[in-house]
This record gives structure tokens, C-alpha cells and sequence, in this order.
């Protein structure tokens, strides 16, 4: 199973990564802060929103696998989505690791019931219910249903529950992206784009390599099944 | 059209009102509530006033979970589930049947345990209290459309009532924050403009969640 483009792909992670922890931690310029342990907490920024913005990744496809599941039954894209689910509930943990690690000398607080800090718990509780519902109901294609469903129903309800929570006042950082008064500086946007493009090309890895398990698994059982009925 | 789903809510609220058990039980579970919460936070009368629709929001969710673990399981017992997914009607008849049987239950239950937290907690009626009749409907419809499918999704699982909590709770928070948001604004008689555009949007978020349900319904019985 394993294909040249993972081994391609795996050499140029690890020379992405070497690069991008290179230029995290030593060509980045130190911004400016007041508090010393703010400088070196802030460039957790460069894993923090990249997982994030993986995670919203993983369960998009999620939903997308799941739809297509639900028009085609072909037990290929219920496989991507829960190898999709899997590594996007990863990365949320992530991110609610590297926040409070951040949060803690900047605010002085590991947590806040903020409106992103809220929502990505929420959100992190929705896909861990998902994998949980997988865990509980028997392989077969009744399982692949629901959780199909599921999937639907919980990529639908995430901007509904950040929009809840919303009015909320909010602590947590802008998005330096996209507001208009705080821009990133240049090096620190290349940088950031740089963390960004080589964890999506991590997902992309991940997932491939997610789908190449789970597909073994089921040629496996499938054997199984037939040795039993010899 | 609709002659599958009125046949399944007859069935359940017969079924109920023969039984009482779904409303008793969680009656009885609000009041529990109520009690070991007295129990465990002493507060204030003051800070009571504001945490009361958060309380009454916690009884609500909590004893909800009964009816709505409740309506499918009772369907699983003799094998039944299968013989609906047999029926030779569209699914979304019978989440519609049974969306309204629970709602209708849980709606009496709210009525019911309504003057017991007034009497409990003390709180003065007035006549702007009637507004508080949509905020629970609009609540109450938001948790029972998106609670009946994933109920029906739960009842083929091992372990069943952990789930639909697991499930359901995270996906139906907004509702539930937005309903204790409307409760409380009601109960301290401070109706602001806010009030009526965040009951549409309770409302609106309803009828998403009850229109999704309805279309996905069909894929969780068949096997």
C-alpha cells in the first residue's frame, strides 16, 4: 500500500516543517510586548491557528463525505469522512491545548467562556460524540447511515452555535487576517502562510495515510468473514 | 398525506396517557432537580432570581431526555422499529409522528412543573408572563426536532441514553442558550427590543433543524 506520492509527500513534511520551525522560532521578528513571556507565548500563533483552521478543514470534509455517502452509498467516502472526523477532532485538541498555554501568561487565565473558546469546545464535543456513536453501533452499512446523518446535522450546527454565543464579549484576539487595523507584519504573514500551507499538507498525509488503514481493516474483516464461513 | 404521522401520535399519546410513565417520571426528575440544586448551591434569594431560568432550562433539558430515550425504545422492544422501516410510507411521516407526541408530552410536563418553580423559587406572576409561552414553545420545539432524530439514531446503539446526551446536548446548545436568554429577560419582567427578533431567530433556527430532520429521517431507518 504504500504509494510513491506518500513517500513524496512525507519527505517534503519534513523538510516543510524543519522550515517552518525555522522560520517560527528564529526569522520572525520578536513583536513587541511589554511582557516578556507574551513575546515568546505569541509564537504559538503559528500552531494555533493553523490547527484551527484544520480542524474546520477535516469536518467540512466530514460533511461532504457524508453527503456524498448518502447520495452514492459507496463505503469510500464514509471511510474519508471518519478518517476526516478523527483528524479533525485532533487538531481542535490542539487548539484547546495551545490556547490556555498561550491564554495563561497573556491573560493570566488558562480559560475563558469566550465566544471561540466556547464554540471550539463545543465543537470539539460534537465530533467526539460522532467518533463515539461510530464506536457503539456495529459495522455494516446502518452504522455508515447514521453517522452520515450525524455528520450532517453537526457540520450544520457549527456556525449556528458560534452565532449563538457570539453577542458575548469577546477576549480572544482579532483575526489579524482579516480585520483592516492589524495587519500582520510581512515576515510574520509569510511565515504564518507557510505554518498554514505545510499543516494542510500534513492533513492531506494524514488523511491519505487514515484511508489507507481504514481500507486494510476492511479487506481484513472481509477475510475474516469468509474464513468463518469456511 | 400526513395519515401515518397523526396514526403515530395518536398511538404514543394514547400510550402515555394510559401510562403516565414519561411525564411522571419526569416530573418527578424535575423536582428532583429543583431539590438537590436547593441542596447544593444556597443561595441568595437575589442571586436565585437570576439564575432561575438557567435552572429551569437544566430541568427542562434534563428531564427531556427521558422522553425523548423513551419514544424510540419503546419502539425497539417487540421489534417494532423494523416493522416501521418495513412501512411502505415516506420516513419523514414517522419522524413527524413522533416529533409531535414528544413535544406534546414534554409541552404538558413543562405546564405541570411550571407552578411547582414558581412556588419553589417564588416568583411573581404577572401578566408578562404569558410571553413565556412562545419562548418555551420556540425551546421546546428546537430540542424535540433535532432530540427525535438523534433519539432515533441512539435507540441502535448499545448504550443509548448516554449518547443521545453525548449527541444531542453540544448540537442543541444554541437553542438552549437563546431560550434561557428569553426566559430570563421575561421573568425579570425586563422585556428589552431584543426579545422578539431572538424568538424569531429561536424559531427560525426550528424550523432548520425540523426541516434537516425531516429530510434525513428517511436514511436512519433503512437498513
Amino acid at each position: 500500500m504504500r504509494s510513491k506520492i506518500d513517500k513524496i509527500l512525507l519527505i517534503i513534511l519534513l523538510i516543510a516543517f524543519s522550515v517552518s520551525i525555522y522560520l517560527i522560532f528564529q526569522w520572525v521578528p520578536q513583536i513587541k510586548a511589554s511582557n516578556p513571556a507574551e513575546q515568546i507565548a505569541q509564537r504559538i500563533f503559528y500552531f494555533h491557528v493553523p490547527s484551527a483552521w484544520l480542524g474546520f478543514l477535516a469536518f467540512f470534509v466530514v460533511f461532504c463525505g457524508s453527503v456524498a455517502y448518502l447520495a452514492t452509498r459507496n463505503r469510500k467516502y464514509e471511510l474519508i469522512s471518519v478518517a476526516s472526523a478523527e483528524i479533525g477532532v485532533l487538531f481542535i485538541s490542539l487548539v484547546l491545548i495551545t490556547g490556555p498555554i498561550w491564554a495563561k501568561p497573556v491573560w493570566g487565565i488558562w480559560w475563558t467562556w469566550d465566544v471561540r473558546l466556547t464554540s471550539s469546545l463545543i465543537l470539539w464535543l460534537i465530533y467526539v460524540a460522532f467518533l463515539m456513536l461510530r464506536r457503539y453501533l456495529p459495522d455494516g452499512s446502518k452504522r455508515a447511515n447514521l453517522s452520515a446523518v450525524v455528520g450532517i446535522i453537526g457540520f450544520t450546527d457549527v456556525p449556528i452555535v458560534y452565532y449563538s454565543i457570539r453577542w458575548w464579549e469577546t477576549q480572544h484576539p482579532k483575526a489579524v487576517m482579516a480585520s483592516s487595523e492589524g495587519s500582520l507584519a510581512a515576515p510574520m504573514f509569510f511565515a504564518f502562510m507557510f505554518s498554514l500551507a505545510t499543516f494542510t499538507l500534513l492533513y492531506v498525509y494524514l488523511i491519505r495515510k487514515r484511508y489507507q488503514l481504514l481500507t486494510l481493516e476492511d479487506t481484513l474483516n472481509k477475510q475474516f468473514k469468509e474464513m468463518e464461513i469456511l | 398525506m400526513m395519515r401515518t404521522a397523526i396514526s403515530i401520535l395518536k398511538k404514543d399519546l394514547r400510550m402515555e396517557f394510559r401510562s403516565k410513565e414519561s411525564i411522571l417520571a419526569m416530573w418527578i426528575f424535575s423536582l428532583l432537580i429543583f431539590v438537590i440544586f436547593n441542596f447544593t448551591f444556597e443561595v441568595s434569594r437575589l442571586v436565585m432570581l437570576e439564575i432561575a431560568p438557567g435552572l429551569l432550562w437544566v430541568a427542562f433539558v434534563f428531564s427531556g431526555m427521558f422522553g425523548l430515550n423513551q419514544s424510540f425504545a419503546l419502539e425497539k422492544e417487540n421489534g417494532n422499529l423494523r416493522a416501521m422501516a418495513l412501512m411502505p410510507v415516506d420516513g419523514g411521516q414517522i419522524y413527524v409522528g413522533k416529533f409531535f407526541s414528544v413535544t406534546i408530552i414534554m409541552l404538558m410536563f413543562e405546564a405541570l412543573i411550571f407552578p411547582i418553580f414558581i412556588i419553589f423559587y417564588d416568583l411573581q406572576l404577572s401578566l408578562g408572563m404569558f410571553r413565556l409561552i412562545p419562548v418555551l414553545l420556540a425551546g421546546t420545539i428546537g430540542f424535540t426536532s433535532l432530540g427525535t432524530i438523534l433519539s432515533a439514531v441512539a435507540v441502535h446503539t448499545r448504550n443509548q441514553q448516554i449518547l443521545l446526551s453525548l449527541l444531542l446536548w453540544p448540537l442543541v446548545s444554541p437553542i438552549i442558550i437563546w431560550s434561557v436568554t428569553l426566559t430570563g429577560m421575561v421573568l425579570s419582567g425586563e422585556v428589552t427590543e431584543a426579545f422578539y427578533p431572538l424568538l424569531l431567530r429561536v424559531g427560525a433556527f426550528d424550523v432548520i433543524f425540523f426541516t434537516l430532520s425531516y429530510m434525513l429521517f428517511d436514511f436512519i431507518l433503512e437498513d
